[in-house]
């Protein structure tokens, strides 16, 4: 399992893409503008704590919704 | 040519408009002495409506969407704006959203596993699907065991299988679900309210779409007319009733297969409808009344779901700047405790129920109850659900005509497979292959 810190934004852009279904995600769409909901947050928080390790609450998630801030959550964790 | 048609919901309804509109001579025999099958509307205000059962649609439904623009009615957005209630056993609390309470990693395990299984099923034939005869064997309750999933997703599943398909997952297979889940447009389409299958209601109830397909085809259509019997050889149907006998070219069966199962068949027929396995879908609704949605002067979207029950999910279905409603859904394992109570004791459940969920409500003026387990006429709602076997025993006959019979019904649609949009989906299906036959 790779260490939180080696996350990337393209990591989280990838999976971002993968769960919303769209190509159109940058390091900074937010989640929730893009068309996702609650059912697919926890998709987004379940793959994060597969591949880190890193168990992420949905606050935590609607509060660094955008690829780039949920990199930096996750390199920095817990924070 | 002079057709039948057995049942005047949507199905039957828009099978009959469709072969009428062909120029044959239509009879749609309907066993209530009223039209709409399941659905049907409740005056919660005088000429204000809410629907007792099917209610919601989204922009995928196109088939239901066209029917409404022709009919000449307009649908309501849903909404879900405010914080939602959540009850799991520690006492309700107020979330943002509709993000409940439970480990959020743990559901995401679970929706994972759901979308492996939605992605693999044949939409269009799921007793095809890689390792179908597996899939048809096993409930969904026991798949649930089989994950190992953390508490909170065990906890949650039932709650979601209730809300989508009305069922307890000891009821259905996991291919049922999974094509359930897979017809009804994905399990994303399939609980979301905006941009959903939940994004809008028809102004003025659903029950508006039978009550205006049968003003249109006038006295052709019979009330209180169940169908006992039916007969045929080579030059025609005859159809008993309680009333008289009907005579036709082709008939359309549109009703629920343990209904159509109820009817006597001469030749008999090489296969049933449903198995012993075969369950009713367990809904009850409940709409709640109040002056106008207080809830909303609370930051509260009306929304709630609740592991104790009776009722496990409220949404709010106010009609447009009128009398505040609040539908609550009793589904799965709930439902069938629930009808077995008696009307008062019901009632005392919900009012409960709703006290301790809203506690800065005022109670509720009215409530009224619509029992789907317990309408002769129905046997369930949303639809039946295919327990173990039933897919690979009843899939490859679902419109297999018997002989001058054809088959109607929103179970008989793999697409959008107990849906208003399956079920109208059927009656064209069905009207063409009587046109063709």
């Amino acid at each position: 399992m790779p260490a939180p810190s080696t996350v990337t934004v393209d990591d989280m852009v990838g999976l971002f893409q993968r769960i919303l279904e769209t190509d159109g995600v940058g390091p900074d769409s937010d989640f929730f503008d893009q068309g996702g909901d609650s059912l697919l947050a926890t998709r987004v928080l379940s793959a994060v704590a597969r591949q880190y390790d890193v168990e992420l609450t949905f606050i935590q998630l609607i509060d660094a919704a955008s690829p780039a801030a949920l990199t930096k959550l996750i390199k920095n964790f817990p924070g | 040519m002079r057709i039948v048609v057995v049942g005047a919901g949507l199905a039957g309804l828009t099978a009959a408009t469709d072969l009428a509109a062909d120029g044959a001579e239509v009879t749609v025999l309907e066993a209530r002495n009223r039209v709409g099958g399941r659905t049907r509307g409740v005056e919660v205000a005088p000429g204000q409506w809410a629907d007792g059962g099917a209610a919601y649609l989204g922009h995928r439904h196109t088939e239901l969407g066209s029917l409404i623009r022709r009919l000449g009615l307009a649908t309501v957005a849903t909404t879900m704006t405010g914080r939602s209630r959540f009850s799991f056993g520690d006492g309700p609390q107020s979330t943002d959203g509709r993000f409940p309470p439970l480990n959020a990693t743990a559901l995401g395990d679970l929706f994972d596993r759901l979308y492996e299984l939605t992605a693999a099923v044949r939409p269009d034939a799921p007793w095809l699907t890689p390792d179908a005869a597996r899939l048809d064997r096993q409930t969904a309750a026991g798949w649930l065991d089989g994950t190992g999933v953390h508490d909170d997703a065990r906890r949650f599943f039932p709650l979601f299988l209730g809300e989508m398909m009305a069922a307890d997952p000891a009821d259905v297979s996991v291919l049922h679900m999974a094509f359930y889940l897979r017809s009804g447009g994905g399990i994303r389409y399939l609980n979301a309210f905006a941009g959903g299958a939940q994004a809008a209601r028809v102004y003025g109830g659903a029950h508006q779409l039978c009550d205006l397909l049968a003003a249109k085809l006038g006295d052709r259509v019979r009330l209180a007319e169940p169908v006992r019997w039916i007969d045929q050889d080579g030059t025609g149907v005859s159809v008993r009733t309680d009333r008289a006998y009907h005579q036709a070219d082709a008939v359309v069966v549109a009703v629920p297969p343990v209904l159509a199962d109820a009817i006597e068949f001469d030749p008999v027929r090489p296969a049933r409808r449903a198995t012993a396995a075969t369950g009713r879908g367990c809904a009850i609704k409940v709409q709640l009344v109040y002056p106008a949605p207080l809830w909303r002067d609370h930051g509260l979207s009306g929304w709630s779901v609740s592991a104790d029950g009776p009722l496990q999910s409220t949404v709010d279905d106010s009609p447009p700047g009128g009398a505040g409603v609040l539908t609550g859904f009793v589904t799965g394992r709930q439902a069938r405790t629930f009808a077995r109570l008696d009307d008062k004791s019901r009632r005392a459940a919900v009012r409960a129920q709703i006290q301790r969920l809203f506690p800065g409500l005022p109670a509720p003026g009215r409530l009224v109850i619509t029992d789907w387990l317990s309408e002769p006429y129905s046997r369930g709602c949303y639809a039946a659900l295919f327990g173990p076997g039933d897919w690979l025993a009843l899939g490859p006959r679902l419109t297999v005509p018997h002989g001058r019979v054809h088959w109607a019904g929103t179970e008989t649609s793999t697409e959008f497979f107990g849906l208003m949009e399956g079920a109208i989906r059927s009656g064209h299906r069905a009207a063409q292959q009587v046109a063709a036959a």
